[in-house]
């Protein structure tokens, strides 16, 4: 069975109505945890502030794509073909901040 | 839905003939789709990124500009945009319910859940479009100051504070003054000097705004291009010729002390202090307002001026949040659509409810969008 796949593992779980309600409270609790977060680190003026809210963004996202797109049921060939383009996007997002603190560098200077 | 797997050897598997990854053409290519369709969004993102990143003003917060909520007065920040992101995921949830009732075959099911989807999806398009409506007019306006000086500003707990403002910085209107300040305006581009009167005394700060009083007998003229000029609409149009004799009488749109607004939509950080929506009251106001920039006044938002600071932060709010609630609108079309051929019976005509499957892909994709929009608009 080493060099063989299985074709058809990509089906519904059987308590698929279950995990989505989960899904839904999960991703409420999320959001009610982002807006209160936001208000208890108004005055906190650091960088791990951003952080806190894009990782409780990808936790959601993971929620999202995983169960209700139906992501982690699918084949994992599937899976990398759309993750893999998604890394290089968010690579190129922290290239452009970087650049964009040099402009604002460059502004200072002058 | 067998219930076991077919096992292939490798080479059969990518040899041909057979979906490699276990997925019909249609679901393949909608993933594709929202793949690219995402590197769009990413570029409107990283866009947003780097200018803000690279501008040296500070950047309108969130929770300063977005603060209210239909029919009700007062501030409820944030409250709208949490109310707009629940009600997305309820939506996302009711549609993956309905791709699970199409699993089953159960129409009434599908029918259901998909007409719950288009409710929640059109609840959300009205919200914005509000949102949106309350963006451009705004809350009162502002100008921005030409010389860079130090003032005593207010703050909520009521504490006094030297402020440092820099040449540039943005002041604002209480939403009454900056009413009767954006119609006496209007009047002086059309009228010239003679088009209105302001009387401000320096030391008490006591602020007079006057308009003659005939202006809305020149009809047409003054009506172009200021559709939503409060003050205007007030005009009895019913007298017009019993009063146009009446050419050096004058309307006073204002008539009280001047009040000022410093800091209303940003947030400064300086020396451990947060100076955020500051008061200044009295003679520091007058000076405020005697060194008001020539023709930087901004009443509301437009793609060319706004007053809630720099212009890129009113076009990327417009461009991305409207890119985004482009394409809800576009999902809650294609839903009804599906929704009606369900109602029709032609999926189950059809055998199976694949169709409900790929629009709900598209769905949550949108749902997705939303939670990094949310995250990367209003709480960054």
């Amino acid at each position: 069975m080493e060099h063989t796949e299985h074709l058809e593992h990509t089906e519904t779980p059987s308590d698929m109505k279950s995990q989505i309600w989960k899904t839904f409270w999960i991703l409420l609790g999320f959001t009610v945890v982002d807006i209160f977060l936001y208000f208890v680190l108004l005055s906190t003026h650091a960088m791990w502030k951003n952080w806190v809210f894009i990782i409780l963004g990808i936790i959601k996202a993971y929620y999202i794509v995983g169960v209700f797109m139906h992501m982690k049921f699918e084949r994992k060939t599937l899976m990398y073909t759309i993750i893999i383009p998604m890394l290089f996007v968010i690579f190129f997002v922290a290239l452009m901040l970087i650049e964009g603190d040099f402009t604002n560098l460059l502004r200072w200077i002058k | 839905m067998s219930g076991h797997s077919k096992a292939v050897s490798k080479e059969e598997l990518w040899g041909g003939g057979q979906s490699p990854f276990s997925i019909s053409y249609g679901k393949m290519m909608m993933w594709y789709f929202l793949v690219s369709d995402a590197l769009t969004f990413g570029g409107l993102l990283t866009a947003y990124g780097v200018i803000r990143h690279g501008l040296s003003e500070p950047w309108p917060v969130g929770e300063q500009v977005f603060e209210a909520l239909p029919f009700l007065h007062g501030s409820f920040p944030l409250i709208y945009v949490a109310l707009m992101t629940f009600i997305l995921i309820v939506s996302s949830v009711t549609m993956v319910l309905a791709v699970e009732a199409g699993h089953r075959m159960d129409k009434k099911g599908v029918v259901k859940w998909l007409g719950l989807t288009v409710l929640g999806g059109l609840f959300f398009l009205s919200s914005q479009a509000w949102e949106w409506s309350h963006f451009i007019h705004g809350s009162g306006g502002g100008f921005q100051i030409d010389q860079a000086m130090t003032i005593n500003a207010t703050d909520d707990k009521n504490q006094t504070l030297a402020m440092d403002l820099t040449a540039g910085s943005w002041v604002h209107f209480p939403a009454e003054l900056g009413h009767a300040y954006e119609h006496y305006q209007d009047h002086i581009e059309q009228e010239g000097a003679k088009g209105g009167k302001i009387d401000l005394d320096p030391t008490t700060g006591k602020l007079t705004i006057m308009v003659p009083a005939h202006d809305h007998d020149h009809g047409h003229a003054h009506d172009h291009g200021h559709s939503h000029d409060a003050h205007a609409d007030h005009a009895d149009h019913s007298g017009h010729d019993a009063h146009a004799d009446h050419a050096e009488k004058m309307d006073t749109l204002f008539n009280g002390d001047l009040e000022l607004i410093v800091n209303k939509y940003v947030l400064v950080h300086e020396n451990d202090q947060d100076y955020r929506k500051m008061h200044v009251k009295g003679p520091e106001a007058a000076k405020l307002f005697n060194n008001m920039m020539k023709g930087s006044t901004a009443f509301g938002a437009n793609m060319s001026k706004n007053e809630y600071g720099p212009q890129q932060y009113a076009n990327f709010f417009f461009f991305i949040t409207g890119f985004h609630g482009f394409h809800v609108l576009q999902g809650v079309i294609i839903n009804i659509v599906v929704w009606l051929m369900a109602i029709r019976g032609v999926f189950e005509r059809r055998g199976h409810y694949e169709m409900v499957e790929k629009i709900g892909l598209f769905w949550h994709f949108v749902d997705l969008v939303w939670v990094f929009v949310f995250t990367f608009f209003y709480l960054i």
